[in-house]
C-alpha cells in the first residue's frame, strides 16, 4: 500500500492557505490542551489530598451567645453532654476552628524559649479529650488528651494558664525533630498558650488543618483546652456512624436551635460541604479549563471538517477522473486521510513547541511547576485521532463521487 | 449599493445555512468566552473609588521583628494592618483632611420584624468613614467625631439590613439592640457595594460591606474583638481589646484623605520621623518601609486579581484566535466556492474593489451577528460563573459574596472584539476573492 505523499504535498503547496489555517488551529489547541490538562491535574490532586479526617461522617455546628446571660463554659458543657448522648453520634468535641474551612489560628512553635527567629508557624487548635475520635484521625505514637487534662477556656484577663501537654501532627514533628524522636520532647510556643516548656505526648499520623491554601496545611498543634469564646462562639465537631450524618444533623440542629435561649445556632453544615467551599476556586478553575479545552477541540474539529469538505467539493472532477482511471474508493479515502494527517502533524509539531514555550512561561510567571514532558506524548496521538475522525466523513463523501462526474462538465 | 450588498450577503448565507451556522457559532463562542473572562477580570481589577485615587491612602509600616516579614508570600510589604499605638498616633496628627481607624466585628441584632436573633458583620469605625469613601445615605447620615469619643450609642445600618429589620422604611431615630446594648439608628445607607472591598482586604476582597457601623469608641467600651485578622508576633497577652491596644499585634486598618501633594509629603515626613523616634526606643527592627498607598497601588500590592483570572483571560484569547482562524478558513472556502459568480460579476463590469467590499460586508454581517450572539452567550456564562462562585453567606465561606454584574464594559468589549473579528476574518478572504480573474471562471461555463 502506497500513501502517495508527494502528490498530496504538491497539491497542498499550490493551495496552502486552508491547510495553514487548520494547522495553526491544531497547534494552538494542542498547546492549550496540554497545559490545561496539566493544570487541571494539579488542581484535582490538591482537592483530593488526603485529609486524615473522616470528612464524610462529620458535621459542624456553630453556636453564638446572644445576650449577657450567656455563660460560655456552662453552655459548652451542656451542649457536649447532649451531643454525646444522641444515638448515631460516634463522638463530639468543641474545636477552636473547624479543619478544612479556610480560616484558623496559627502560632509559632519553638525548641528554645523565646527563640522567635526559629519559630515554626503551625495551626493551633484548642480541643477537649474527645477531639481525636470526633475528627477520626489516627495516632502514630503516644496518647491523646485525658478528660482531667482539659483546661477551662482562656480567660479574657490575659493571664493564661499554660497547657502542660500538646499533641502534634507527624508533619510538625518532622519539622521540629528531623531525627524522628519528637515524642516526650519539650516545645515552646510564641503566645504562652503552653507551659514553658510543654511536653509532646502524642503524634497524629496525618491531619489536614484549616488553611487549604497554605502549603504547610498539615502542621498542627493541639492543646487540651476548651475553646476561647471569641464573638462569643464555639464550633462543635460531630462525627456520626456511616450513613447517619444527615439524619443526625437535622435532629441535632432542630434540638439545639431551641435548647438554650441565650445563644443561637449560627449555622450547621457538613464538613464535606465546608471543604468543597474551601476548594471552590480550584474546582472552578478545573471546570473552566476543561470546558474551554473541550470547546476548543470541538471548534478545531469543525475547522478540519470544513476544510476537508471544501476540498472534496472543489476536487469533485479530479476525484471522478481518478475513479474513472481505476482508483478504488479506499484510495480516495486514504488520499484525504493522509492529507489530513500531514496537516495535523505540522500543527502538532508547532503545537509541541508552543506548549513547551507557554508551559515555561507559565512556570516562570505564575509559579506553576514545569510541564511534564509525558503530557506532550499523551496530547499528540489525541489530536491525530481527533483530526482523522473529523476528516472521515468528508473523505467518505469523496469516495462516493461517481466516476461519471469526470465526463460531465460542471 | 450597501443595501444591495447586504441583500447579497443574506442571500449567500441562506444558500448554505450549515456553514453559516458553524461560522456564527464559532465567532459567538469565541467572543462569549472572551467577554465573560474579561468581565470577571475587569470586576476584580477595577478601582471602585477611582475618582479619589489621588486623595485616599492606606497607611502601613513595618512593625514586625527583624527575623521575618509579616507576610511570607509578600515579604516586601509591611503588615496590612497597624498596631493601635501607631494608628492612634497618626490619627491624632492633624495632617489628613479626613482619617479613619477601623476593623470588623460581629454582633447579634435583636429588633424590628426579625423574630430570631441575627448575627451580623459590623464595622467599628470613625466618623469620617462615610464622607471619605463617598458612602451614599438613603435616610439620615453618619455621626460626628464627638460620637466616636463619647462613645454615643449610635448605629448606621446598611440598606439590606434596614430592609430585613424594618421593611425598608425610614428607621432613623428608632432603637435596635446590638449585642445586648441599645443603639439609636442615625442613618441608613443606599445599596453600596464597592468591589473589590478595597478598604479592608483582610476578610475577603469580594465580600459584601458590613451590615452595620458603630462609632469607634465602642471598641474599648464593649471590648469588641476583631472578627477579621489579628496578626501578632510577640509573646504578650492579647485576649482583650485593652490588651490588644497596648500590644504589638496589627489589627487596625487606617486610611487617610490627603488633599494635595503637599499634605502627602508632610504625612510621609511625619511617618518617617515617627519611625526614627520609635526605632531609637527599640521598636521597628526591620528596614524602613513606611507606605502611603493609593487605592490602585493597594489593590495591586495585595494581588486582588488572582493569577488564575489572568490565566483565564489569556486562555480566552487563545480560544478566540482559534475561533477566528476557523472562521477565516470557512469563509475563504465559502467565498472561493462562489468564485464563478464573482467572475461573472467582474466580467459584467464590477471592479475588484466592489467585489472586495461586497465580501467584506458579508464578513461584517457575520461578525456582527456573532458578536450579538456572543454577548448573549457571555451573559449566560456569567450567570454560570456566579453560581459556581456562590458563597455561603451564613458561614461566610466559599467564593465571592458579590462579583460585579455584567456591565457596559462587557458590551464595549464585545463590540471591540467584533470589529477585530471582522478585520481579521473578513479582510483576507475578501481580498482573495477580489483577485479572482474573471476569464478562468467564464471559460468553464
Amino acid at each position: 500500500m502506497r500513501l502517495h505523499v508527494r502528490p498530496i504535498l504538491s497539491a497542498m503547496l499550490r493551495n496552502w492557505t486552508g491547510p495553514v489555517l487548520v494547522a495553526a488551529q491544531i497547534s494552538i489547541t494542542l498547546a492549550v490542551l496540554i497545559n490545561a490538562v496539566y493544570i487541571v491535574k494539579q488542581r484535582v490532586d490538591r482537592i483530593g489530598r488526603p485529609t486524615g479526617i473522616d470528612v464524610e461522617n462529620i458535621f459542624v455546628i456553630r453556636s453564638v451567645g446572644v445576650n449577657d446571660k450567656y455563660a460560655h463554659e456552662a453552655a459548652m458543657r451542656a451542649d457536649l453532654a447532649y451531643l454525646r448522648g444522641v444515638t448515631g453520634v460516634v463522638a463530639a468535641a468543641p474545636i477552636s476552628s473547624p479543619p478544612l474551612t479556610g480560616r484558623g489560628d496559627r502560632i509559632g512553635v519553638m525548641l528554645k524559649f523565646d527563640d522567635h527567629a526559629h519559630g515554626i508557624v503551625t495551626h493551633y487548635y484548642e480541643v477537649d479529650d474527645q477531639a481525636l475520635a470526633a475528627l477520626g484521625v489516627r495516632l502514630a505514637a503516644g496518647r491523646f488528651f485525658q478528660a482531667n487534662e482539659v483546661l477551662p477556656p482562656r480567660r479574657t484577663s490575659g493571664d493564661v494558664i499554660g497547657a502542660p501537654v500538646a499533641v502534634i501532627t507527624q508533619a510538625l514533628a518532622n519539622d521540629l525533630y528531623p531525627d524522628g524522636h519528637a515524642l516526650g520532647k519539650p516545645i515552646y510556643d510564641s503566645f504562652g498558650f503552653l507551659t514553658a516548656p510543654a511536653t509532646i505526648v502524642g503524634i497524629i499520623e496525618h491531619m489536614h488543618g484549616s488553611r487549604v491554601s497554605w502549603d504547610k496545611f498539615d502542621r498542627i498543634l493541639m492543646a487540651p483546652r476548651l475553646p476561647f469564646p471569641d464573638e462569643p462562639a464555639v464550633n462543635y465537631l460531630v462525627r456520626t456512624r456511616p450513613g447517619q450524618r444527615d439524619v443526625v444533623l437535622r435532629a441535632v440542629d432542630e434540638h439545639m436551635q431551641n435548647s438554650n435561649p441565650d445563644r443561637m445556632i449560627e449555622w450547621t453544615r457538613t464538613l464535606e460541604y465546608l471543604k468543597n467551599l474551601s476548594y471552590v476556586a480550584d474546582r472552578n478553575m478545573a471546570i473552566f479549563l476543561v470546558a474551554i479545552t473541550l470547546m476548543l477541540i470541538a471548534i478545531t474539529c469543525i475547522g478540519i471538517y470544513g476544510l476537508a469538505t471544501f476540498n472534496v467539493s472543489r476536487r469533485a472532477r479530479q476525484i471522478g477522473t481518478r475513479r474513472a482511471l481505476g482508483a478504488q474508493r479506499e484510495d480516495i479515502v486514504r488520499y484525504f486521510l493522509v492529507e489530513n494527517w500531514l496537516i495535523t502533524t505540522v500543527g502538532v509539531i508547532i503545537g509541541c513547541a508552543l506548549a513547551l514555550v507557554s508551559g515555561y512561561w507559565l512556570s516562570t510567571h505564575y509559579g506553576l511547576p514545569r510541564l511534564d514532558l509525558y503530557y506532550l506524548v499523551g496530547g499528540i496521538p489525541m489530536l491525530w485521532i481527533v483530526g482523522q475522525l473529523a476528516a472521515w466523513l468528508p473523505a467518505r463523501r469523496a469516495a462516493a463521487v461517481s466516476p461519471a462526474v469526470a465526463t460531465r462538465s460542471v | 449599493m450597501l443595501r444591495y450588498y447586504l441583500r447579497l450577503a443574506l442571500k449567500s448565507f441562506a444558500r448554505d445555512p450549515g456553514a453559516t451556522a458553524l461560522m456564527l457559532f464559532a465567532i459567538a463562542l469565541g467572543i462569549g468566552v472572551c467577554v465573560m473572562t474579561l468581565t470577571v477580570y475587569h470586576a476584580m481589577s477595577s478601582n471602585p473609588i477611582w475618582w479619589k485615587n489621588d486623595r485616599l491612602y492606606a497607611i502601613t509600616l513595618d512593625s514586625w521583628p527583624a527575623e521575618r516579614p509579616a507576610n511570607i508570600d509578600l515579604p516586601h510589604l509591611p503588615p496590612t494592618q497597624l498596631t493601635y499605638t501607631d494608628a492612634n498616633y497618626f490619627f491624632n496628627s492633624g495632617i489628613p483632611e479626613r482619617k479613619v481607624l477601623m476593623y470588623q466585628a460581629t454582633g447579634v441584632v435583636l429588633s424590628g420584624r426579625a423574630s430570631k436573633p441575627l448575627k451580623i458583620n459590623t464595622r467599628i469605625t470613625t466618623a469620617d468613614f462615610f464622607p471619605m469613601f463617598d458612602v451614599p445615605f438613603q435616610y439620615g447620615n453618619g455621626w460626628s467625631a464627638r460620637a466616636d469619643t463619647g462613645p454615643e450609642a449610635l448605629i448606621v445600618l446598611s440598606h439590606d439590613l434596614n430592609e430585613r429589620l424594618f421593611g425598608g422604611l425610614n428607621s432613623v431615630g428608632r432603637t435596635i439592640r446590638w449585642s445586648n446594648h441599645d443603639f439609636r439608628i442615625v442613618g441608613v445607607l443606599e445599596p453600596w457595594m464597592p468591589q473589590p472591598k478595597f478598604y479592608d482586604l483582610t476578610v475577603g476582597s469580594f465580600n459584601e460591606p458590613e451590615a452595620a457601623y458603630l462609632p469607634w469608641g465602642w471598641s474599648k467600651a464593649l471590648q469588641l474583638l476583631s472578627s477579621g485578622s489579628i496578626h501578632c508576633w510577640k509573646v504578650e497577652p492579647a485576649n482583650t481589646v485593652d490588651e490588644l491596644m497596648s500590644s504589638e499585634c496589627a489589627w487596625i486598618q487606617m486610611w487617610v484623605e490627603l488633599p494635595d501633594a503637599d499634605a502627602r509629603t508632610r504625612m510621609q515626613a511625619l511617618m518617617d520621623t515617627y519611625w526614627n523616634e520609635q526605632r531609637k526606643r527599640g521598636r521597628f527592627q526591620r528596614p524602613r518601609n513606611n507606605r502611603l498607598s493609593n487605592v490602585n497601588e493597594w489593590l495591586e500590592d495585595h494581588q486582588v486579581v488572582q493569577n488564575d483570572n489572568r490565566l483565564l483571560v489569556g486562555l480566552a484569547f487563545a480560544f478566540l484566535s482559534v475561533c477566528l482562524l476557523n472562521t477565516i478558513g470557512l469563509l475563504l472556502a465559502k467565498f472561493l466556492n462562489g468564485a464563478p459568480v464573482a467572475g461573472v460579476r467582474r466580467a459584467l463590469g464590477a471592479s475588484r474593489l466592489h467585489i472586495f467590499l461586497q465580501h467584506l460586508i458579508q464578513a461584517g454581517v457575520l461578525a456582527l451577528a456573532g458578536a450579538l450572539l456572543g454577548l448573549g452567550l457571555s451573559a449566560v456564562f456569567l450567570w454560570g460563573v456566579r453560581i459556581l462562585y456562590g458563597s455561603d453567606p451564613q458561614t461566610g465561606r466559599g467564593g465571592y459574596q458579590a462579583l460585579a454584574h455584567f456591565d457596559s464594559i462587557g458590551i464595549a468589549w464585545a463590540i471591540a472584539l467584533a470589529v477585530v473579528a471582522v478585520i481579521i476574518t473578513g479582510l483576507y478572504p475578501a481580498w482573495r476573492i477580489g483577485r479572482v480573474s474573471p476569464a478562468r471562471h467564464l471559460k468553464s461555463q
